[in-house]
Formats: C-alpha cells, sequence, structure tokens
C-alpha cells in the first residue's frame, strides 16, 4: 500500500515537472511516429523479446556496430581479434562506460549479460548459442570461448537482440524488466513505456561512447524523444502534416506522393530490409499437399503487386531474403515466381477440377482457404490482391482481419493456412527464426516441419568455419525451404521515412544499415 | 398500420421515407442496377475519379464504387436490421414476461439488463465480436445483444402502466389467463412504441455496424460493407477522397433519413408522450 501510494506520489510529481520543463524545452523534443509494422512491441527486453522496435536501438549499445556497407566498427568494444581457428574470439572493452543505473560497464558484465542467453527461457537464446564461456582476462578484456566457429557472431553482437543489458537489474526486475523499467547504456534512458501508445526517452548525459560511424559520440543533440506508436500510415500522415510528430519512421510507397507535395515535408529513402511474403501452413490440408502449396506460391503476381498496391516503389521478392544478401542468390529454378499456368497444372493434378462458380472442388469439397491479415490499411489492401490472384487460379480465400498486436498470437494456434505478413532483417538466419521446426506456430507460421532442411539448418547455423561456408550452407538451406513453398515471397520496399524539414536536421550521411543510435546521435532539432 | 403511411405526408417523413425506400430497393435489387461485380479487381483501372462509367469513380482495386456502395447497403442494412430484429423479439419476451410475473424474474431481468444499460454499445459490441470473431454474423449477434437492454426496458415499462388498466382487470373477470392477456391484450397495446425505437435503434445499428466494419470487424473482404469502405478510404483520402466520401454520406443521410422519418411517425401514432416516460 505505501509503496503505490509512494508511486503514484513520485509518479505524479514526475509528470508535473515534465509539463512543466516541456514549455521551457520545447525546442529540445522530437517526435517520432513509429514505423507501422513495429507497433505493439510488448516489451524493451532484448533478451525475451521477439520484437524490438527502433527506441530499442537507443537504449542499448552494443559491442559491435554496423556501416551502411555491413562492414563491422567498434562500439562498446574497441577492438576483436578472432583466432584462427574460430574457436575463441578477445574483445578489448572501452573503458568509462556506465549503465542508466550507475553501473559500470565491464568485462565482468558482458560475462554476466552473455549468461543471461543461456539461463533466461526466452527465444533469443540461438544468438549466443555458440559462445560455451566467457573469460575475463582483466577489467576491459574479454575472451569467448566458443563451441564452434561462428561466422555470424559480429553480426548478432550488432544485432539489436544483443543490446548489452545490465545484469544487476535484469535479475532483480525479473517480467518487469524492459516494461517498468530498463537500463543499458545507450544515448537515451526509458522514462516511460506504455505498451502500443507512446514510448518517451530521455538523453543519457553521460554518453560518450557512441558507434564509430556516427560523427557525434555524445551526448545526443535532442534531449527527449517521444515515439508514438501509430498504427494507420495516413493518420501517422496527418499527424506529420499537422506537426503533432516531426518523424516518420515508415511511410508507405502510395503516401510518398503526399509527402513530396508539401513544402515542409522530406522523404528519407534508405536501403530496404523488409520482405513482404504470404506464409502457407504445411500441415492443413490442402496445403499438406505440396503441390497445392506450389500453385498457391505461383499464383502471386508479384509485379502486378509492385505496380498496384506499391506504386512501383521498391522491388519484387522471388526468394525469401532481400537481394542483398549473398544467401538470396539460389539457383534460377528455386526462386518463386508468378506462373499461372503452372499453378493450374498442378491443382489439377492434385485433383482438384475447376467448378462452376470458378473454384475448384476434390470430392464435392470447395478448394477454401483462410486467410489471415493485420488491420493496418496496407496489409488489408495488399491481402485484397493476394486473395483475388489466388481466386483467378480457383482458389477460394476467405480474408479474417486481427489486430495487428493480437495476430503473433492467434498464429500461436496454429489454425492458419495462408496469411499475408512481412519482416524485417538483415541477415540470412531469418530463414532458421521463421522456419525452424522448433519455432511452430509463431514465429514459424508456416509449421515447417521438415527433417532434411533441418538438417541443412543444423549445417547453416552451426557448421560453418567461416564466412565463406556459411553463405554456402545457407544459401544451400534457403534453397531448399524454397522448393518445398512454405511461403510465397511477394515484395521488398525501400526503407522510406519522412521528416519536417523546418523541425529536423538530418546528418549529411547515414552511415549505417537502418535509422538507428547512429542516426539519432546526429540528428538535431532546429530552434 | 395505416400511419406509417400516414407520416409519409408529412413533408419530412416523406424525404426521408423516399431515401429509405430507394436504400431498401438498391438493397434488394443490387445485381439488376448495376452492370459490374462488385468483387472483380482491375487494378490498371484503380483511383478513377467519377466519370460517365463509373459514376461515383473507381476504388483502390478498380472497382467500380457506386456498385461498392449498392452491394454495401445490402449488408449494412440486412445486418443491422436482423440484429435490432432479433433484439426487439427477445427483449420484448423478457420484459414481458419480467413485467407480467414480476418476483425474482422481474429482478434478475431489471438487474442484468440496467447492468448492461451502463455500458456503452460499442462498448459491448466489441467485446462480443473479439469472442464469436470478426464477420458478419458476430456483428448481429453482437449488435442484438448491445440493444437488447434497450427493448426489453422499454416493453417492461409498457406492461407495467397497461397492467393496472381497467380493461385489463375487466379482460381477467371474465377468466382470461395469463397468455390470452398477454397476446392478445398487453403486447398488441405495447408494439407501436417499440416499433418505433425499433426503428431509431436501426439507424444507431447502422452506424455501429459501420464503426466494426471500420475497424476491420465486420464483413470481411470482398464484401462490401459502408464501414469496410470507409476503412479502406480513409487510407487513401488524400490519393482518392471520394472512396471515403461516398460511404460516409450513404451512412449520415441513411441515419438522419431513418431519424426523421421516425419523427414523423412518432407524431402520427401520437406516442411521443409514452416513449418519454420509458425511454
Amino acid at each position: 500500500m505505501t509503496v503505490s501510494f509512494r508511486k503514484s506520489v513520485l509518479a505524479a510529481s514526475v509528470s508535473l515537472a515534465a509539463l512543466l520543463s516541456a514549455q521551457a524545452l520545447a525546442a529540445q523534443e522530437a517526435v517520432f511516429a513509429m514505423s507501422t509494422n513495429e507497433v505493439g512491441a510488448p516489451t524493451y527486453n532484448p533478451i525475451k523479446a521477439t520484437m524490438l522496435n527502433t527506441a530499442t536501438g537507443l537504449l542499448f549499445d552494443r559491442l559491435v556496430s554496423q556501416a551502411a556497407d555491413l562492414s563491422y566498427h567498434p562500439w562498446l568494444a574497441e577492438s576483436w581479434e578472432e583466432a584462427p581457428d574460430g574457436m575463441s574470439w578477445t574483445f578489448k572493452l572501452k573503458q568509462g562506460v556506465t549503465f542508466h543505473n550507475g553501473e559500470p560497464f565491464n568485462a565482468e558484465t558482458v560475462k554476466a549479460w552473455l549468461e543471461l542467453f543461456k539461463t533466461t527461457e526466452g527465444e533469443n537464446a540461438y544468438m549466443a548459442e555458440a559462445i560455451a564461456s566467457v573469460e575475463v582476462l582483466d577489467d576491459h578484456t574479454v575472451k569467448f570461448v566458443m563451441s564452434r566457429p561462428e561466422p555470424n557472431l559480429l553480426y548478432n553482437l550488432s544485432s539489436t537482440f544483443m543490446g548489452v543489458v545490465e545484469p544487476k537489474s535484469f535479475a532483480a526486475l525479473g517480467d518487469n524488466y524492459g516494461v517498468t523499467e530498463v537500463y543499458g547504456t545507450g544515448p537515451y534512458k526509458l522514462e516511460s513505456f506504455s505498451i502500443g501508445q507512446e514510448t518517451v526517452l530521455v538523453r543519457n548525459e553521460d554518453y560518450t561512447w557512441g558507434p564509430e560511424m556516427a560523427k557525434n559520440h555524445g551526448p545526443a543533440k535532442v534531449e527527449r524523444l517521444t515515439f508514438r506508436e501509430i498504427p494507420e500510415d495516413s493518420t501517422a500522415f496527418l499527424e506529420l502534416k499537422t506537426g503533432g510528430v516531426d518523424f516518420l519512421l515508415s511511410v508507405p510507397a502510395d503516401l510518398m506522393g503526399e509527402v513530396q507535395k508539401e513544402a515542409n515535408l522530406a522523404v528519407l529513402t534508405m536501403a530496404g530490409q523488409d520482405v513482404w511474403y504470404m506464409p502457407i501452413n504445411v500441415t492443413k490440408a490442402p496445403f499438406d499437399d505440396i503441390r497445392v502449396r506450389e500453385a498457391a506460391a505461383k499464383a502471386i503476381n508479384q509485379e502486378e503487386i509492385l505496380a498496384a498496391v506499391f506504386g512501383g516503389v521498391g522491388a519484387v521478392a522471388d526468394t525469401f531474403l532481400i537481394s542483398a544478401l549473398p544467401e538470396s542468390h539460389v539457383s534460377d529454378g528455386a526462386k518463386i515466381k508468378y506462373d499461372p499456368a503452372r499453378a493450374n497444372a498442378l491443382l489439377d493434378e492434385a485433383g482438384w477440377v475447376m467448378g462452376a462458380n470458378g473454384v475448384r472442388e476434390k470430392d464435392g469439397q470447395p478448394l477454401k482457404v483462410s486467410l489471415w491479415t493485420q488491420s493496418d490499411s496496407i496489409f488489408r489492401r495488399l491481402t485484397e490482391v493476394v486473395q483475388a490472384q489466388l481466386k483467378a487460379v480457383g482458389i477460394e480465400a476467405e480474408i479474417t482481419t486481427f489486430d495487428s498486436s493480437t495476430i503473433r498470437d492467434q498464429y500461436k494456434t496454429g489454425e492458419q493456412q495462408l496469411a499475408v505478413r512481412s519482416y524485417n532483417w538483415d541477415n540470412a538466419d531469418i530463414v532458421d527464426w521463421f522456419f525452424g521446426a522448433d519455432r511452430l506456430g509463431y514465429p514459424n507460421v508456416s509449421m515447417f516441419n521438415d527433417p532434411k532442411a533441418e538438417e541443412l539448418r543444423a549445417a547453416a547455423m552451426t557448421g560453418s568455419k567461416n564466412m565463406e561456408e556459411r553463405i554456402a550452407n545457407f544459401t544451400a538451406y534457403h534453397e531448399y525451404v524454397l522448393t518445398q513453398f512454405p511461403m510465397a515471397p511477394i515484395y521488398q520496399p525501400v526503407q522510406a521515412m519522412a521528416y519536417n524539414k523546418d523541425r529536423i536536421a538530418l546528418p549529411e550521411k547515414i552511415d549505417a544499415p537502418s535509422f538507428g543510435a547512429a542516426a539519432f546521435l546526429d540528428l538535431e532539432v532546429k530552434e | 398500420m395505416i400511419a406509417p403511411l400516414r407520416a409519409l405526408r408529412r413533408p419530412q417523413g416523406a424525404v426521408a421515407g423516399l431515401w429509405l425506400i430507394l436504400v431498401i430497393c438498391a438493397a434488394l435489387f443490387a445485381p439488376l442496377l448495376t452492370p459490374y461485380a462488385y468483387d472483380i479487381q482491375n487494378l490498371p483501372n484503380a483511383y478513377q475519379p467519377a466519370s460517365a462509367q463509373h459514376w461515383l469513380g473507381t476504388d483502390e482495386f478498380g472497382r467500380d464504387l457506386l456498385t461498392r456502395l449498392i452491394y454495401g447497403a445490402r449488408t449494412s442494412l440486412s445486418v443491422s436490421a436482423t440484429a435490432i430484429s432479433i433484439s426487439v423479439f427477445c427483449g420484448m419476451v423478457l420484459g414481458a414476461s419480467a413485467a407480467w410475473f414480476g418476483g425474482w424474474l422481474d429482478r434478475i431481468v431489471t438487474m442484468t439488463v440496467d447492468l448492461t444499460w451502463s455500458f456503452p454499445e460499442i462498448l459491448i459490441a466489441l467485446i462480443l465480436v473479439a469472442i464469436i470473431g470478426p464477420g458478419t454474423t458476430g456483428v448481429m449477434i453482437a449488435i442484438s445483444v448491445a440493444y437488447l437492454a434497450q427493448f426489453t426496458r422499454l416493453t417492461r415499462a409498457q406492461i407495467m402502466t397497461l397492467k393496472g388498466e381497467t380493461f385489463i382487470e375487466a379482460a381477467r373477470s371474465l377468466g382470461a389467463g395469463n397468455a390470452h392477456l398477454l397476446f392478445r391484450h398487453l403486447l398488441p397495446n405495447a408494439l407501436a412504441p417499440v416499433l418505433v425505437s425499433a426503428m431509431l435503434a436501426t439507424g444507431d445499428a447502422i452506424i455501429l455496424e459501420a464503426t466494426l466494419g471500420f475497424f476491420g470487424l465486420g464483413a470481411q473482404p470482398p464484401v462490401p460493407s459502408w464501414g469496410g469502405m470507409m476503412s479502406a478510404g480513409s487510407a487513401l483520402v488524400f490519393k482518392a477522397p471520394w472512396v471515403i466520401i461516398f460511404p460516409g454520406l450513404a451512412v449520415a443521410i441513411t441515419v438522419v433519413a431513418i431519424n426523421l422519418y421516425g419523427d414523423a411517425l412518432i407524431a402520427e401514432l401520437d406516442i411521443r408522450s409514452r416513449l418519454r416516460r420509458e425511454a
């Protein structure tokens, strides 16, 4: 009772203070609308979360940063060295780094943090799985002893999911870590977080250890950042237009023309990391028949979708990976492309004959399937086109629309047949994430569980000694998955953002794969 | 049953009645009225403004907007009217038995009804749709439950006042049983106000249906509903404003028409005082 009373008094005084200071420092603030596909992230706990938003990257620093060309650069680690046999890595850590709660960042905390991946229940254990143990060589030097060579280690260490958490508060807060409180070493601290609504961050005044590629290494120039979660793109655009928001972290293709019409707004584009696709649940009839899966996948006309739904901005997807990744270069035969003749032939062969009303039938049963989507307008629009394209080969898909924040729980039931989804990732291990047999339901929406795929997956994830081998193994795994048709690739967008030029000054060059900590450190608010 | 026709003689009743007849005919004869199908996409033809071929333009999939609007009337009207009918029927049964039998039955019904009465309809409907699942059936059930309290209360109050009238006492002393009294004397007398308020509630139900459709919980694509069309149009409000404007107008005009006609009907039937007393 006393605790909650004190807390509410504290909360009241904090919000009063926030109100007072908000007026004095109006120019030091910026309001961002979170990317619509990041709306509803339920926690800032990188060890446990299956989905993290842009703000996460400002709360936590990583040992390694990545430049726009996907090369690796120092961040919390000053330098590193890999043993010639790949069985150990030595990292020199930056000195003078502290967490938001005052705890020092050093070799001991790195060790304790990495152990969390092994001791905490969660989906992200694989990120640090190859690290058998961590040896503290001195206060600022750690050695990772590997259980096997891991060519992907630097990528993992640069990922938001390997943001360095403060281990003591992590242990003390339990499930509240990442929801009510969160402590990292990042350029911003968490002030408040209401799930699905808004996250407010305040500048970490002690911050001087920004990633190498940022011009400003800290503290950040803007004092306070508000990230609003606006699920509708056009609502977000209106907010930008009327000044309620300064920056949209995602702009759909069909609003880009509207943004360019406004004198005070500008579009920023970066190379895309998203793939839109249609997962196919391989366990649900009729999709337990690979011929029906292939037919459904080849009924999708990617070119038409690119032109009609996305206004020609971006590119078609014919594999599960973004084309920038070398693992996307599978043999031509494995690429999934629109082929209505093949789709029709396969359905005929599988015994589904065309009925009078344009829907195929077998043993008196119509070829009727469910098609799940989420309530954001672009998903609904794309899904309706997919529905019409499936209908063209005689598959009747019934759309069910779920709220974007609850659809992941729906997938866990495994009841879905087809769905329209998108993911955002720039590493081939996303194939493992969405098709690994130990994650059925969600993230493995396709419920894909194939012995040969599991073998190739093991080779790709854990059997590669160096980068070339890893690329070859992942290409083989990816190619095999494609030939089993657990999904149909649809579209690859560019990352398009929009901002108010009168309010926001962007750095000349953002040398990072996405709009993250480096960009936020250099970003300025105009007086 | 001549009152609904007499209401048409009043000026506002005539205008409103005409629009409603138009909308109902559109809903009934949709396939005869338009050469287009509501679900066939023609992507190169998307975002066309109004023209001779497409009187209200085309939507984001190149479908004729007027066609979708006409078929949408079908969804909106049938869902709302069916839902309200269910609601009226159940409400009358509950309300009449509560008033007539009194005692613990009355207490339970009144308490339950008062409890649901205290929540906004949209909240009850959203919760129910979340439980039943999206689609027209779910929306129909949700709307009928949301309006159940209104008709139960109204019927109960009507029967309560009529119960004490001398003609009931007279019938009873002549040996009339419960069923005879209820079905021959009480319910027919209570019917007029209930039906008029059902008519007005249908207007609200159309809005509720459109709201649920706007959230994507109503008729699932490609079946058009006015709310669903507005929701799709909200993303195109800059690019193709007609996609949201026309279904919006359809909802607004229809609901206003229902209310105007309802007012005319109330005046004709001279039941304003009875409605005010109970609702």
